[in-house]
This record gives structure tokens, C-alpha cells and sequence, in this order.
């Protein structure tokens, strides 16, 4: 049987799907009776949303850049493509 | 996005319609940024964008959909960034630097027979958005992020903001699978115990 300490170290590629057949089915018979780890795992998969839904910080000049590349493109097609 | 999206978009572009490019820049930037920043560092990631965007336009006739367009352009970054890094190829670093709230470390657990010493405590909230109406937590994680090695935070960004499967991150970055895994797993840990930290005390 695992440890918890050993659990944790395998939650991430547990939650990956990068462990192996075996190592998945103890890492899910730890969980079976760890409600503490059990609790760990949700809260990983929680933090996860978060990070996923995290709203994203606003590009800086977005506007300017747009322009520069949409006049770059302009230029690039008239020069003969 | 779908490629029916992809080819759409990709047919404005090519008209050279501004809204068109401000919405690739807005959809795609952060990713290529954090792909930029794995491989050249923050000094030289927003020059690195840069050249990749104007490479992107120069060879916008060129992309074929073969694969989509994130893809293309994560490539076409990687590929700039690799190109002024080409004579000095930076060793790949899994420096663990401190970070606000720590980790899930070994102090967590007991010596004797790897149980919890302290075990995870229970967050208030049990969805995202219910946490993340906490403004100050979202700042708090944003911290976190940026307290994290360039490749860590790099990694992690692809990997749970940008929904990249693993294989991806490592032909990107060129790095193995195994140290993407390390690399994504003491991320991972770090910002849990941000979270958890937030949850605890309610502040950052």
C-alpha cells in the first residue's frame, strides 16, 4: 500500500493519466481509504479549474499590434504574392 | 478553437482585416508568450513574441491546416525563440525557487510512515468560480505564477490554461517527458498551497 506521501508524489501524473496500469490501481486503493488524500485529489482537480477559468491579463497595445500586423500583411500582398 | 473556426478566421486574415488580427492576438498571445518565456526568459520573451508574429504574417499564405492554428503559431514560436538561442542553448534548469506559500513538502507528512502530519485542509468553496470570486485570491495566485522558475511557470500556463497535452509541451519546449512532469508537478504543488493558504487564512 502506498504512503500519503507517496500519493502526492505520484498526483500529478495520476491526474495525467501518465502512470501505469498498475500504479493507477494503487494510487486508487490508497484513495479508496484515505479520505485526507481523497481530499487532496479533489482539491488539485479544483485547483486546476481555477487556473483554467482564470480570466486571462489584457494584452498590452493589442490595438496598435493588430493594426501593424493587418498593414504588414496588406504590404506583404501587394508586393506580389 | 475547430478548424472550421481556424479557416474563417485565417480568411480574414489574409484580407488583411485589423479586427481580425486583433482577435488572433488576443486568443493567442499569453500561450505564446508563456512559450517564449520557457525558452529564451523574461528578458527576451515580448522580443521573441514580436518576431514571431511578423513571421506568422509573412507566412500566413503558407499554413495549410494540417494542424491547427494554435498549434502553428505555438510552432512558428518556439521555432523564433529557439533561433536566438541557437548558440548558447540554455541547460534546462529544474531550479525549485521559493515561492509565497511553499509546497506540499515533505514537512507535511510524518517521518516515520509517510501519513499526513498535517493533512490537506478543507477549502471553503468546491467550485472555481465560487473561489475565484475572491479577487484578491486570483491576484494572489497570479503571484504564485510569476514566483515560479521560467520553465515552471511556462509549463504549467501551457499545460492548464492552454489545455496543451504533454507530448506537445515537450516537442515545444524541447524538453523530456519526464522533466515536464517534475516541472508541472512542483508547479502544481506550489500553487496548491497557495490556494490552501488563502483558503486557511483568507489572505495572500
Amino acid at each position: 500500500m502506498l504512503t500519503c506521501k507517496e500519493q502526492v508524489a505520484r498526483s500529478s501524473d495520476y491526474l495525467d493519466g501518465q502512470l501505469t496500469f498498475r500504479e493507477r490501481l494503487l494510487v486508487r486503493h490508497h484513495l479508496m481509504f484515505c479520505p485526507n488524500c481523497r481530499r487532496f485529489i479533489r482539491q488539485m482537480r479544483l485547483m486546476q479549474a481555477t487556473l483554467r477559468i482564470m480570466p486571462d491579463e489584457p494584452v498590452d497595445g493589442v490595438e496598435a499590434l493588430a493594426q501593424r500586423l493587418a498593414d504588414e500583411r496588406l504590404k506583404d500582398h501587394k508586393g506580389g504574392e | 478553437m475547430a478548424a472550421a473556426d481556424d479557416a474563417h478566421l485565417l480568411e480574414r486574415l489574409l484580407q488583411g482585416e485589423q479586427r481580425a488580427y486583433k482577435e488572433l492576438v488576443t486568443t493567442y498571445q499569453s500561450a505564446m508568450r508563456a512559450v517564449a518565456y520557457a525558452i529564451v526568459g523574461q528578458r527576451h520573451a515580448d522580443e521573441v513574441v514580436q518576431d514571431a508574429w511578423l513571421s506568422v504574417v509573412r507566412n500566413l499564405a503558407r499554413f495549410e491546416g494540417r494542424s491547427s492554428l494554435k498549434t502553428w503559431l505555438l510552432t512558428i514560436t518556439a521555432n523564433a525563440a529557439k533561433g536566438r538561442y541557437k548558440q548558447n542553448r540554455r541547460e534546462v534548469l529544474l531550479d525549485d525557487l521559493p515561492s509565497p506559500h511553499g509546497t506540499i513538502g515533505d514537512d507535511r507528512f510524518t517521518p516515520d510512515d509517510g501519513h499526513w502530519a498535517v493533512a490537506p485542509y478543507a477549502w471553503h468553496q468546491d467550485t472555481p468560480e465560487a473561489l475565484l470570486t475572491e479577487d484578491e485570491l486570483r491576484k494572489c495566485l497570479e503571484h504564485t505564477i510569476l514566483s515560479l522558475s521560467e520553465l515552471q511557470s511556462s509549463v504549467l500556463v501551457l499545460r492548464e490554461r492552454q489545455g496543451l497535452e504533454l507530448e506537445e509541451i515537450c516537442n515545444l519546449l524541447t524538453l523530456s517527458l519526464s522533466n515536464v512532469r517534475v516541472l508541472l508537478h512542483r508547479a502544481r504543488l506550489k500553487v496548491f498551497a497557495t490556494v490552501e493558504h488563502f483558503e486557511e487564512t483568507g489572505e495572500c
